[in-house]
């Protein structure tokens, strides 16, 4: 299988302290090891508070992870502990790759447009140039 | 967005001649009021026809797809024929020469290829009070980043970046 991304996002009880978090994060990256994944990113977003209440809660303990992994099956690991783990109130895991590659795709179109447009037949025109790629982008 | 624009025009086109060579006739034959330029008082009633038929013929909807626009998400009903209408003539003058401003969609301008649900200030902007996710007709977002905002909004929400209902 090829390699996925994913956004694993997390939400510990506020009153949790720092090491507590540490290590939640410390098993996720072992996990994440452990099946050949890596860890991109680890983010401490810190507490915040929450858009409505979660287990009585209206703050959170919010952290970032993006995982890179070719095993199925990591995630659903991932999850497993997330949700045995009593400090956690909340997780999410989203699947990235794809929207990254559709983005990609849209960036390098979009780069091919503006190395093609200066050959075009309106040069020294700031007005039509910037209104092209945006038309094509919304055509397909 | 792009299929607007030459829809407009074709919509617009039929209609002077519906009206302007009613006026035009009299002065002169029809393939002279083409070409007005010598006569003092051709750009006169060429200038006056193209208002009115502009407003009259659409007079029937725009008044609907106006007071819509005032009043996000209300009703129902009715309101789900209106909107498309009025967001097809939206770019233009409509009657009694209220102006309207062409929405565009706000990603394209900036050429946002990812909507990224994780920036809940962004995506603030797009919600309504009580939560809902604002239609397109008022926000004028092309389809496409709207579908992307609606997911981004939707996963937000997932992880309480973003409230599901108004009160919190």
């Amino acid at each position: 299988m090829e390699e996925r991304l994913y956004d694993l996002i997390f939400i510990c009880r506020p009153a949790t302290p720092e090491e507590e978090i540490d290590k939640v994060i410390a098993i996720l990256e072992n996990t994440v090891a452990e099946r050949g994944g890596k860890v991109d990113k680890k983010e401490k977003w810190g507490a915040r508070k929450m858009a409505y209440r979660v287990m009585r809660h209206r703050e959170g303990y919010y952290v970032l992870m993006v995982i890179r992994t070719a095993q199925s099956d990591t995630v659903h690991e991932l999850e497993r502990r997330l949700k045995v783990n009593d400090a956690v109130i909340k997780y999410m895991t989203v699947r990235l790759d794809e929207d990254m590659k559709r983005q990609k795709r849209l960036q390098q179109r979009r780069e091919r447009k503006a190395a093609r447009r200066p050959r075009g037949q309106r040069p020294g025109h700031a007005h039509p140039a910037p209104e092209q790629p945006a038309a094509a982008v919304q055509q397909q | 967005m792009s299929d607007d624009t030459p829809k407009e025009s074709q919509t617009h086109e039929p209609q002077p001649p519906a009206e302007a060579p009613a006026e035009a006739k009299q002065p002169r034959p029809p393939d002279q009021a083409q070409a007005p330029a010598p006569g003092a008082e051709a750009p006169a009633p060429a200038a006056p026809p193209a208002r009115p038929p502009e407003g009259r013929p659409h007079g029937g909807r725009p008044p609907d797809g106006r007071p819509r626009e005032g009043r996000p998400g209300e009703g129902r009903g009715g309101e789900s024929r209106g909107p498309r209408e009025g967001g097809r003539e939206g770019g233009k003058r409509g009657r009694r020469g209220f102006f309207r401003k062409k929405k565009v969609c706000r990603f394209c301008v900036d050429r946002v290829d990812y909507i990224d649900y994780k920036k809940p200030e962004q995506l603030m902007t797009f919600i309504q009070e009580r939560g809902k996710i604002m239609p397109r007709r008022i926000t004028g977002t092309c389809s496409r980043h709207q579908r992307w905002l609606a997911e981004a909004i939707k996963r937000a929400r997932n992880i309480a970046l973003m409230p599901f209902g108004g009160a919190r």
